[in-house]
């Protein structure tokens, strides 16, 4: 028995409530059988569904956009074994196993990683201006990828079933990473540029100087890599500036009288 | 100020839910929290430059696994609260009040891991009871359970809000007074070293080889074009 459109829509709806149990335990386990459910009870009778439903509260942990994919082709599989037209070429549990890491692994260094920061960098030039739409702008920017990804992934899931491995294979998303990631380090070099140059400006200050800010920026991007936390680097700079600035004032004072 | 603190909930509540819980569209980004928070409460600018300023802070602390980040986003929101009703109440206004702002929710974010940890692991006792749900063959219960691990994330979102609130509220009207003049010696440069503080950290921890060097190339790139044209 087909799964039918309506039931895989509501499917697809339920996974935008994924990880809404998400628990130390079984991180998105609940999440994945409150999605799946709808398909399942049409594919087992209500003697069976229990059975089948206990099985998929167990640990399940993917890339949240990623899990459409998953939850496609796991639908697929049940579908076949519901059936029992087709012998399965390996364990449902084994294939939401085997998919699971590598899918967080690749959608984490995408998303979080590179497409994230590349948005926030985009966005941010326009924020910097004091243009009110750069919310919106990151929003459009970011958003499309993911919703793109979800809608059409859950679809190549369900029909392709363990094919969509290859599917996945073929669009080389890791690399894509790699060259979003450096595309976000160039957008964010611009946007630094652009912060330093406009407050030089603002402050009459000659533009060359703001070449030196590359040297402290480098520093704390060395310290941040040895691992000292955000907080810390924030109140050492912000501590530094505000001394140099009572320092700097009472070398005003001391001149002018 | 009722008024502007039940918005400031409102809103840290459904942004909170999008960061880990449902969607996840980037509504609880700060760039898009802040200056919606400042909208509804009548000066998106305030909002705007508090987006610019958290935006990059804790990016790259990602929310990978188990990881659990800095609540970014309650510090967004309830910053932007702050500044706008302490605004009305304090002999106060501009950068130097949103900066003091920033000072004290900031390192109140990390409240928000601890609550977010909290909401995470009260939701492990869901996990028993979808269990013996399914074993009675109860599904509709144990759907419910599902939709019940909203009610710990909510309450961490709006426990973060209530508590960076508090914090602020206590402390900023107390050390307006010593900081308001020594902060505006340098309040334009400090508002310029969080998002740079941000982007090293980026920086430091992205994982592209010759980062830096790509960073560095960029920067003095896109110098040299300003200071041309």
């Amino acid at each position: 028995m087909a799964i039918s459109r309506r039931t895989r829509l509501h499917i697809w709806f339920r996974l935008l409530l994924l990880q809404a149990s998400w628990n130390f335990e079984t991180l998105q386990g609940i999440g994945f059988f409150y999605a799946l459910f709808p398909g399942l009870r049409k594919l087992y009778s209500k003697e069976k569904l229990p059975e089948v439903s206990l099985k998929y509260i167990d640990y399940f942990n993917t890339h949240v956009y990623f899990a459409p994919l998953v939850a496609g082709a796991v639908l697929r599989l049940e579908e076949d074994r519901a059936s029992g037209s087709v012998a399965p070429e390996v364990e449902i549990e084994d294939f939401k196993e085997m998919v699971a890491a590598p899918y967080a692994a690749i959608g984490d260094a995408f998303f979080w990683g590179g497409l994230r920061p590349l948005a926030a960098g985009v966005a941010l030039f326009f924020a910097v201006k004091g243009i009110l739409w750069a919310p919106l702008i990151f929003l459009l920017l970011y958003n499309i990828v993911p919703i793109w990804i979800r809608t059409v992934f859950f679809s190549r899931g369900y029909h392709q079933g363990l094919k969509s491995v290859e599917f996945i294979q073929r669009h080389k998303l890791p690399d894509l990473a790699i060259h979003t990631k450096e595309t976000a380090v160039v957008v964010l070099g611009g946007l630094s540029a652009l912060m330093v140059f406009s407050q030089l400006t603002e402050h009459q200050l000659p533009s060359w100087l703001g070449m030196l800010t590359l040297i402290p920026m480098i520093m704390l991007g060395l310290v941040a890599r040895k691992g000292f936390s955000t907080l810390l680097l924030v109140i050492i700079t912000v501590s530094t500036i505000f001394l140099l600035g009572l320092f700097w004032a009472d070398v005003v004072q001391l001149i002018v009288f | 100020m009722v008024l502007g603190l039940t918005i400031g909930a409102l809103v840290s509540l459904i942004c909170g839910l999008d960061r880990v819980a449902i969607l996840q569209v980037m509504i609880s980004r700060p760039i898009v929290a802040a200056p919606l928070t400042a909208l509804l409460l009548g000066d998106p600018m305030i909002g705007l430059q508090i987006g610019v300023m958290v935006e990059l802070l804790w990016l790259a602390r990602l929310p990978v696994g188990a990881a659990v980040p800095p609540d970014d986003t309650q510090v967004a929101i309830a910053g932007s609260v702050l500044v706008i009703i302490l605004g009305q109440s304090l002999p106060a206004s501009g950068t130097e009040l949103l900066l003091l702002c920033l000072f004290v929710t900031i390192p109140l974010g990390k409240v928000g891991q601890y609550f977010d940890r909290y909401a995470r692991q009260y939701n492990v006792r869901l996990v028993k009871r979808v269990s013996a749900a399914l074993s009675r063959g109860s599904f509709l219960a144990a759907e419910g359970q599902h939709l019940r691990g909203l009610i710990s994330f909510s309450l961490s979102s709006l426990g973060t809000y209530t508590i960076i609130i508090l914090g602020g509220w206590s402390v900023i009207p107390i050390l307006w007074p010593y900081v308001q003049q020594p902060l505006s010696y340098s309040s334009s440069w400090m508002q310029l070293a969080f998002p740079l503080v941000g982007i090293t950290v980026i920086l430091g921890t992205i994982n592209v080889s010759r980062a830096i060097t790509l960073f560095c190339a960029s920067f003095c790139m896109a110098f040299l074009l300003m200071w041309l044209v």
